[in-house]
């Protein structure tokens, strides 16, 4: 397994963001920590040609999701945290790093980056389809493009009917006309 | 690959793909540096600065790999992210506004 030195510097800094939101006492502070572990978040992604979820992660990690928690402490009250760091709970601690002491040792089974026998790969009757039928059928040249952009395009529609209808729900039971 | 960026440093040889690669590391590295601004605040202000400057971190680190890579779509999530960098600064500093400002 080669580790470059890019790699192992964003899994670092990652991990050092990932703290910081969690144990940050104010909570804008927190959010302001969460956008940079986003930042890393998606150049990871992208060191893995992960171009879509890098976008994702960009447009919705860092921009719509910090917009939101700030809009939602704006709506709110934003509590005067008189201390920099939560009061960490020790035995809370050890459990969550168990669980994912348990979880990342699972990472150790994985097929190599590439190898023909990951499931993934070596699966005939669904993997293989893809892989021959995409271009044909969806004019997509990445397959994995073509599977989030294009075949689960039903998928995404699916949703967003559900949305709509919760939408129509909420306003139904709020007695209202507009989302205001 | 750093192995074979230094060497390639050491060698007086450096081939433009892993000496790219070596500065995208170095770049990453000063992001982590960075982060002690976010922690040690004290302010908002501090910590979205910090994070600004992290943003446009990013882009360059993105550039850089998508040189030492050869994959030029990079460059379209590096400009997603210089977009999306004046967004927080710029809802924080509403949201600051609003409130009267912050300590």
């Amino acid at each position: 397994m080669s580790v470059s030195l890019v790699e192992v510097s964003l899994a670092a800094f990652v991990i050092l963001a990932a703290i910081g939101t969690a144990i940050f006492r104010d909570v804008m502070a927190a959010i302001v920590v969460f956008a940079a572990y986003s930042l890393g978040m998606a150049v990871l992604y992208t060191l893995m040609l992960a171009p879509d979820v890098a976008m994702t992660e960009a447009a919705i990690g860092a921009g719509v999701t910090t917009i939101l928690l700030i809009v939602t402490i704006a709506k709110t009250n934003r509590s005067s945290a008189e201390e920099l760091i939560e009061v960490i709970h020790w035995p809370a601690v050890v459990v969550a790093g168990t669980f994912t002491a348990v979880v990342a040792w699972t990472v150790f089974e994985f097929p190599t980056i590439g190898s023909d026998e990951a499931i993934a790969w070596s699966n005939p009757s669904v993997t293989q389809h893809y892989l021959t039928y995409t271009y044909v059928e969806t004019g997509v040249t990445n397959a994995v493009t073509a599977v989030l952009a294009a075949y689960r395009g039903f998928d995404t529609f699916g949703e967003a009917v559900v949305v709509f209808a919760v939408g129509v729900a909420v306003l139904v039971v709020l007695d209202r006309e507009v989302f205001t | 690959m750093m192995v074979v960026s230094m060497v390639a440093v050491l060698s007086g040889l450096p081939d433009t793909e892993s000496l790219f690669l070596l500065a995208a590391g170095i770049f990453v590295l000063l992001a982590i540096v960075m982060l002690y601004r976010v922690y040690m605040g004290p302010t908002i202000q501090d910590r979205l600065l910090a994070v600004n400057v992290l943003g446009t971190n990013t882009v360059v680190v993105l550039a850089l790999l998508s040189v030492a890579l050869g994959e030029p779509w990079f460059l379209d999530i590096a400009l997603i992210y210089a977009l999306l960098n004046l967004l927080m600064a710029l809802v924080v500093t509403k949201y600051t506004v609003e409130r009267g400002g912050l300590r």
